[in-house]
Order: C-alpha cells, then sequence, then structure tokens
C-alpha cells in the first residue's frame, strides 16, 4: 500500500515489473531512466549478475512532481526472472500497489510467460492479494522478434478473461515503454482515489 | 494492498525526529533513518557534522531488501525474523534494528564511534520508536486521497511521459 509522509509532505507508489527471465523487465526501466530529466528521478540502482542478468531487483524513484501539495513519487522495481530466483523475487513483491507484467513475445518463451503469470498469482497469495484485488497491465514486449506471436496468441496464455490492459512493446527503441507504465501509474492512482 | 501504511505527522512526527536526533547525539553516529519495511523513509537526521549522505532512497531500497532477505533466511532457520543486523566495514557501520513489525531504524556510524554504544541507544530508540509508529498505522482506505488529487496527478503523468 502506498506510503504518505506527511511531514515530507510525499505521497509514494511501489509498481513493479514481473514476468519471465529476459523477457525485459530491466530495459523497461533503462529506457525510462535515460529518457525522464535528470530533475524528476534518483539514481537507478542494479544488483545484478557480471552478465547483467538481474540478480535481486533493479530500482528507480521517479518523480512525477506535486499535487496539492504534496510530492508524488513512484518507485520503480523490476524482479530477478529466472525461475530459481523466486525466494527474492517475492520479497519485492512486498506493499506493491501496481504490476507491470511484461511478457515475451518469442515463440519459444510462450510457456515461460504461462508459468511467470502463474508463479506471480502464487506469490500475490501469500501476502494474502489476488490477482484482480491490484492494478496489473500487461506489456508484450519483443514485438520486433522475425518469429514474434501475435498478441492474441500472448494474452490468450496469460491473461485468458482479458481482464487486464495489454500493450506492444519494444523496449530496446523505447517503444510502449512510457504507454505503459503511464496505463499502470493511471489505474493506480484510480485505485486509492476510490477507495 | 493488505499492508498498512505509516503516516506520520504533525506532533507524531515531531517526536519520531526528535528521538533520531536524539539517536545522533548519544551515539555520535552521522545518519539516523527510520524507514518503512517497503523502503520508503519517514524519517531522517544527520549529524551537523557529517558529509551529504549517499543518496537516501537508494539506501532505503538497498536496507529494506537486505532486512527482507534476512528474514526469510530467520525464518528458513526457524526464526520469525532477527531483530537487529549489523554491518561493519574498515570505516563505516551500519546498524539495523526492528521497529515493530513494519519498520526499521537505521544508524549509520564510523570508526570513532564504538559498536557497544549505537547498539545500546539504537535499542532504546527502537522501543521508543516502536510506540509512535504503531500509533501512526493507518488502513490503506483513510488516507485521503480524493478524485482532485487523482486529476491532478494524472496530468502531470501526460506531461512527464508525454500524450
Amino acid at each position: 500500500m502506498s506510503t504518505i509522509n506527511f511531514a515530507a509532505r510525499e505521497i509514494n507508489f511501489k509498481i513493479v515489473y514481473y514476468g519471465p527471465g529476459m523477457s525485459g523487465k530491466t530495459t523497461n526501466l533503462k529506457w525510462v531512466f535515460q529518457q525522464i530529466p535528470q530533475n524528476r528521478k534518483g539514481e537507478m540502482v542494479s544488483l545484478a549478475t557480471e552478465d547483467e542478468r538481474t540478480l535481486f531487483f533493479d530500482f528507480l524513484p521517479v518523480d512525477l512532481g506535486e499535487v496539492k501539495g504534496f510530492k508524488t513519487r513512484f518507485h520503480l522495481y523490476t524482479v530477478p526472472g529466472q525461475v530459481f530466483y523466486n525466494a527474492s523475487r517475492k520479497l519485492i513483491l512486498r506493499g506493491v500497489d501496481g504490476i507491470v507484467f511484461v511478457a515475451d513475445s518469442a515463440s519459444n518463451r510462450l510457456r515461460a510467460n504461462a508459468e511467470s503469470m502463474r508463479n506471480l498469482r502464487e506469490n500475490l497469495a501469500e501476502y494474502g492479494i489476488k490477482l484482480e484485488d491490484i492494478p496489473i497491465v500487461l506489456q508484450a514486449n519483443k514485438r520486433d522478434a522475425p518469429d514474434a506471436l501475435p498478441v492474441e496468441m500472448i494474452q490468450a496464455v496469460i491473461d485468458p478473461e482479458k481482464r487486464f490492459p495489454i500493450f506492444e512493446a519494444v523496449a530496446t527503441t523505447g517503444m510502449g515503454v512510457f504507454e505503459t507504465l503511464k496505463a499502470v501509474s493511471r489505474e493506480v492512482l484510480s485505485r486509492v482515489a476510490s477507495s | 494492498m493488505v499492508e498498512p501504511a505509516i503516516a506520520l505527522f504533525g506532533g507524531t512526527y515531531e517526536k519520531a525526529a526528535r528521538i533520531l536526533d536524539e539517536l545522533l547525539r548519544e551515539s555520535g553516529a552521522r545518519y539516523t533513518l527510520l524507514l518503512d519495511r517497503k523502503g520508503f523513509v519517514l524519517a531522517h537526521k544527520e549529524a551537523l557534522w557529517a558529509p551529504k549522505p549517499p543518496a537516501l532512497d537508494s539506501l532505503a531500497t538497498l536496507i529494506a531488501g537486505n532486512a527482507a532477505a534476512t528474514q526469510a533466511l530467520a525464518k528458513m532457520l526457524g526464526e520469525p525474523r532477527f531483530n537487529e543486523l549489523l554491518h561493519q566495514g574498515a570505516t563505516y557501520g551500519l546498524f539495523v534494528e526492528e521497529v515493530g513489525e513494519l519498520a526499521l531504524l537505521v544508524v549509520i556510524f564510523d570508526k570513532s564511534v564504538p559498536v557497544g554504544r549505537v547498539k545500546l541507544y539504537g535499542k532504546r530508540a527502537a522501543q521508543a520508536l516502536e510506540e509512535i509508529t504503531q500509533a501512526a498505522v493507518v488502513s490503506p482506505g483513510a488516507l485521503g486521497i480524493d478524485r482532485e488529487y487523482r486529476e491532478g496527478a494524472s496530468a502531470l503523468l501526460d506531461e512527464l511521459f508525454g500524450n
């Protein structure tokens, strides 16, 4: 749940990028970090291995600006996607306000997408949260891959009931990155405002 | 979502800040911080003589991540959690003491300060802060974010990320 610091007049939201290994979660964050102006972001923290695979998490604070006298900030996190890092992946979900699920469009990763979504559901359940309790936005990344599957096929596997909005993206070129982040941020805001 | 939020403000915040200040003075440490377990800074104090601290957001995030990981380790050993963590390098030390279930007290000190002093005063401060943070826990619905706020924030999203 979002944190309000009345003394510092700050409202903080936590957004987590989830998805299978190598689907492009860190690349999403790197693009955001590169593109937004210096005064609107903090330092990006990456806990990664030598070959730049995320080991624990990446972290990026983004300043939205001031609303009604409150400084509003989004803290963006990624999880390590590799299957065997579930213990640390689960930790990152603590207190999450919104989730971006980054799916890989490559045909040989369809199953990995499905497994990661199941894993997300199980990890959230341990915190007593159901998928529908939390704003979730899907991103079909790597649309530029030569063997990219149709978006409908990816959606059919990770979200057969079509409950969540889905965006196409090529995170390496920035396509769809801001659209996805904007969509999840808006849903997070409307969720807290209506509650 | 189910996690309650800690909202420190007014007199409660002042009290917490005073405890952090006192702890700085008593222990001789450089920086003291009160974080929630999600890695957000609730309050912080710096000693006047100390240089500018590293990015507080990064510090808070890494400390909360570290505390969460060690808590998972503790559970594997049949312990609900470790109440204190101490990291010591050649020059700097980092002491983390839990403040109830939702918050963490962090003390950053250098080698001029004996560890025992940090622990002694740190524990005392953590106890005092526990009462304060417990009183400051609000249910997620009571945060008072309204439609006007949402619309304002939404406009800023467009400004920052383009339409």
